[in-house]
């Protein structure tokens, strides 16, 4: 097909009656010339108009052949297609309407899910010609410090290499807490604004001059979000300054709403890269040998092959020069703002579209249902088409034409719900989630033209898959048959219909087996008690030690707070291991740092000896040990007034539990010294946090508030969260970078939030299915009811009692859904095995009970119940079939 | 009035092709011209005219535009494209071939 031909044909379509209307006067205009010629040969007018109508033919004929030449038969052919499903869809509108609410509710609940998952792995972020973007990479060698790239190692191979037209080095990940709330922090080098080609759309980014090693600036640049989040989008927030940690920085510029710095998340702040130390005063004077992530921009004309071929032998020429032994590989992985691993974020997300597909599936099977009922019933007027000589093909295209059309009106439904699920969602988990652990950044994700494209060719797919198969059902009939008015036997589609009640009910079950489990689990977390006082308690960070002295006085003259204790390691930090040894008996045991008053503010009991005294701190030989911990060590005595020597373990107590709340908490290595230690007292075992996986501690050695690195567990008056925030504000004001406030409460919540969370996800879709499976059950027994009136008449003419047609109708459901039902319950235990096997599995069995029987048995009878109302009323609607009346009808 | 009525296929885009090799011409005026030509021997089927000229324009053989006619009033008028010369050679060729082929044939008979 040629341009030519291309644009004459769209002229033909755009413009068809301009196109017919010349095509009209080409034709008159060479009549008119022939009679023309005619009459000058010497005829009448009016016999040289005949003669010349007559030479030429019918000037219908010639133009219809013309417009055979211009090739828009097929499209003609769509718009009569189009124009006859429209038709069909405002004869059956209830249908229609059926149709493309089942698909959209499917459709829109799989595309909640494409929606998150574009963000991470299609979303690329809006910076200029972003597929020149790679992140310069070590693989991870044995030597832990091999790998790292330094500032240092940046310079050089910016000034040295030229495989980039240009490259930044950056920090990400750095958290500040910023009037008590999170600030997500990422330095970069100065020309990073340059590299990525972005300006910001207020002020000024950052330039080299403010990342100067010495005399750079304190200057920061906002992302969109982090205006939005911290500044509430203020118009005049330039020149304002943050402190962060003591240390006032200028805000400069505030970045366009689509740009993420190359993150998948993106901060809230962008400041020089110079100003590490001040950012993580654990890094102050070492900030050479921190690592860093270099990002270039490649070069035009440089392949990923050369370029990583370039960097490895510069790198192999700079390790010889100063460090043997260096990995010389050197990996150039894309940066575009997405995650790094998709294929990881496809295998998350699988099973998740799975769940989220059953609705959709099941939607389908109704659609389809529908569909092979409607077909049925239009069996006559199809039979009409076919016998006026109209071709299988046809009908079958003009069937897919109309559920073409319900899909896209399906699409767009699908796309409301999508966004009314997601903001529902957001909203929902920022009202639920404990406030003080819902510090996220939880923003809805945009859709853009791939949720788009997603939408409609899901709509098409799914529609046109389980459409084809009515229509090939409706159109395999014979037409003379049909046209006498006998519905053929061979077109009722009960095979398939069985199937799909089947296919239904099991992914109901599923879904709702899940459901049940997260509820039960929740229930029972809920109910779990971690022997500690979490209804009133809460834990204050102190991360900077120049404050501490003033942080302590205001919260000992705090009038909230009723008690308060020191303890080391925070108390969602992993704890220290010792190796006890009493002469008796020997064992590890985790170890942690308390006051005296910490047992009275968290409730533990104390069962014999005492606490520690106020005067007993750190190198006071006195320890406090469990009960058995006691019973470890001196199996038959007390405990109380033994020594025991305790000698550093390398190890952590590694956090078991899903949730790692503190996961980079440095390992605090001056806690346990050797040396010999007498118990003063023995405390009750309580079970501790369960989900944060820190249990308590073993062996409590004493310490104070004073001391460095020590945080503050208090118990407060009122509300916890009312005075969580009073004293946020309060103690803001002495160190703005103050770590986070928790209450207890929270995070002994966290578990049982995260498991009502899986549930409520796994109601509303099993809901949902439950939903679909029972309205598409009554909608085809109500419907084979009606069809089989005749011959239910007859059979209740004939001696049928009530009894026995409902038992009928039951009949026609009973197997689908009892093979349903032991498919789901059995795929369920399946999965339920399968995740008991792997390592993980091993910790959720701890907190979900995956093999709850009350939760399968509960669910089935739900379905079976369900199902049961379901059938009930078509049952009983053929019960009182009046036989002489419906036999009159024939 | 004698008529020829089956040219070999694609004989009649050839003439259409030939016939507007050095001039534009409306529809029209190319049946007569190739009618003038041959001495009357190839009357053109005024029916298949139409949809051949129009399955050139759409092959971009030849284009079209709407000219004053001679009558006064206007007309669609066709011009060969640089297209339509090249595939005129190539048919003009084939032609040829053709030509002495079945002239070798009779007179080999």
């Amino acid at each position: 097909m040629t341009i030519n031909d291309l644009t004459l044909r769209l002229r033909a379509l755009l413009r068809p009656d301009r196109a017919e209307q010349e095509l009209a006067e080409e034709l008159a205009f060479h009549i008119e010339r022939e009679a023309r010629k005619l009459v000058d040969e010497g005829m009448t007018p009016a016999e040289a108009r005949e003669r010349a109508q007559a030479r030429f033919g019918s000037t219908a004929l010639a133009a219809d052949r013309c417009r055979d030449e211009r090739g828009t038969v097929v499209i003609d052919s769509s718009i009569r297609d189009v124009q006859y499903a429209l038709r069909a869809v405002a004869k059956a509108p209830l249908a229609a309407l059926t149709v493309v609410v089942t698909v959209a509710i499917g459709l829109g609940v799989v595309a909640v899910l494409f929606t998150v998952l574009n963000t991470l792995i299609f979303r690329v972020d809006q910076v200029p010609d972003v597929g020149a973007m790679y992140a310069v990479e070590r693989p991870p060698s044995a030597r832990a410090d091999g790998s790292l790239l330094t500032r240092p190692i940046f310079e050089a191979m910016r000034a040295d290499t030229h495989v980039f037209t240009d490259a930044y080095a950056t920090v990400p990940g750095i958290v500040l807490h910023v009037d008590g709330r999170r600030m997500a922090v990422t330095l970069v080098t100065g020309n990073f604004f340059q590299v990525v080609r972005v300006t910001p759309v207020l002020g000024r980014g950052l330039v080299p001059a403010d990342d100067a090693r010495s005399g750079g600036h304190a200057v920061i640049v906002l992302s969109h979000k982090g205006w939005d989040r911290h500044f509430n989008r203020d118009p005049n927030v330039l020149g304002r300054t943050v402190i962060v940690n003591g240390a006032p920085f200028e805000i400069i510029g505030v970045t366009a709403a689509g740009f993420r710095g190359l993150e998948v998340g993106g901060p809230d702040v962008w400041a020089p890269l110079s100003q590490l130390g001040q950012f993580r005063p654990a890094d102050r004077g070492r900030e050479d040998t921190v690592g860093v992530e270099i990002v270039g921009r490649l070069g035009p004309h440089v392949s990923t092959d050369s370029a990583r071929a370039q960097l490895a032998a510069w790198d192999a020429n700079q390790s010889a020069d100063t460090l043997q032994g260096h990995s010389t590989r050197i990996d150039l992985l894309p940066r575009r703002g997405t995650v790094p691993q998709p294929l990881e974020a496809v295998a998350v997300f699988a099973p998740l579209f799975v769940a989220f597909g059953l609705i959709l599936m099941i939607g389908c099977a109704n659609v389809a249902n529908l569909l092979l009922a409607q077909g049925v019933a239009r069996q006559r007027e199809i039979g009409i088409r076919l016998s006026l000589g109209a071709s299988r093909g046809r009908i079958v295209r003009q069937l897919m034409t109309e559920s073409v059309l319900l899909a896209l009106a399906a699409a767009a439904g699908g796309y409301l719900i999508s966004r009314l699920a997601l903001e529902g969602a957001v909203h929902f988990t920022l009202r639920t989630i404990p406030v003080d652990i819902g510090d996220v950044d939880l923003t809805v994700p945009a859709a853009d033209w791939r949720v788009a494209v997603f939408l409609v060719v899901g709509a098409v797919a799914a529609t046109g898959v389980f459409a084809l198969m009515p229509a090939l059902h409706a159109t395999a009939i014979d037409p003379m048959r049909t046209l006498r008015g006998e519905v053929v036997r061979d077109a009722r589609p009960g095979r398939a219909r069985n199937a799909l009640i089947g296919v239904q009910v099991f992914a109901s079950a599923l879904l709702l087996i899940c459901a049940a489990v997260f509820l039960r689990s929740a229930i029972a977390s809920a109910r779990f008690d971690p022997g500690l006082r979490t209804a009133d308690t809460v834990l204050i960070d102190i991360n900077s030690e120049e404050t501490r002295a003033a942080m302590i006085r205001a919260v000992a003259s705090d009038a909230t707070i009723t008690a308060s204790a020191a303890v080391r390691p925070q108390l969602l930090a992993p704890l220290r291991l010792a190796f006890a040894d009493s002469g008796a008996g020997k064992t590890r045991v985790a170890c942690k740092a308390v006051s005296g008053s910490y047992f009275d503010v968290l409730d533990i009991p104390i069962v014999r000896g005492r606490t520690f005294m106020p005067s007993e701190r750190d190198h006071h030989p006195v320890a406090i040990v469990t009960e058995s911990v006691a019973r470890a060590l001196w199996p038959d005595g007390e405990g109380v007034g033994e020594s025991v020597r305790l000698e550093p373990d390398a190890g952590v107590q590694a956090p078991s539990g899903l949730l790692r709340i503190n996961p980079r908490a440095p390992a605090d290595d001056g806690l346990v010294q050797a040396r010999m230690v007498t118990v003063v007292g023995v405390v009750r075992d309580v079970p501790g946090l369960r989900f944060t996986g820190i249990k308590e501690a073993g062996v409590f050695l004493p310490t104070g508030l004073d001391v460095a690195k020590t945080s503050i567990v208090a118990r407060v008056q009122g509300e916890p969260n009312l005075a969580r925030q009073a004293l946020l504000d309060r103690l803001t004001r002495i160190d703005p970078n103050m770590g986070t406030i928790v209450t207890m409460r929270s995070v002994a919540g966290v578990e049982t939030f995260f498991l009502q969370t899986a549930f409520w996800v796994s109601v509303v879709l099993g809901g949902l299915a439950l939903l679909l499976t029972v309205s598409g059950l009554f909608g085809v027994l109500s419907y084979l009811v009606e069809q089989r009136t005749r011959e239910i008449g007859l059979r209740m003419a004939l001696g049928a009692s009530p009894r026995t047609v409902t038992r009928l109708v039951l009949g026609q459901t009973t197997w689908p859904v009892m093979a349903g039902l032991i498919a789901g319950a059995a795929l369920a235990a399946a999965l339920a095995t399968a995740v008991l096997a792997t390592p993980v599995g091993a910790l959720i069995s701890q907190i979900v009970h995956v093999m709850d029987p009350v939760a399968y048995l509960a669910s089935l009878g739900l379905i079976v119940v369900v199902c049961l109302l379901a059938a009930w009323i078509p049952a009983a609607r053929a019960a009182k079939v009046d036989p002489m009346r419906t036999l009159r009808q024939v | 009035m004698a008529r020829i009525p089956d040219l070999l296929p694609g004989t009649l885009d050839l003439l259409i092709l030939r016939t507007l090799q050095k001039d534009v011409l409306h529809g029209w005026a190319v049946s007569e011209r190739i009618q003038q030509v041959s001495q009357d021997v190839l009357q053109i089927n005024q029916g298949s005219l139409y949809p051949a000229l129009h399955r050139l324009e759409h092959q971009g053989w030849i284009g079209a535009e709407w000219k004053v006619s001679e009558l006064g009033r206007r007309a669609k008028y066709y011009r060969l494209t640089a297209a339509g010369r090249r595939q005129l050679a190539v048919e003009a060729r084939e032609w040829e071939r053709m030509a002495q082929a079945i002239g070798r044939v009779m007179k080999l008979a």
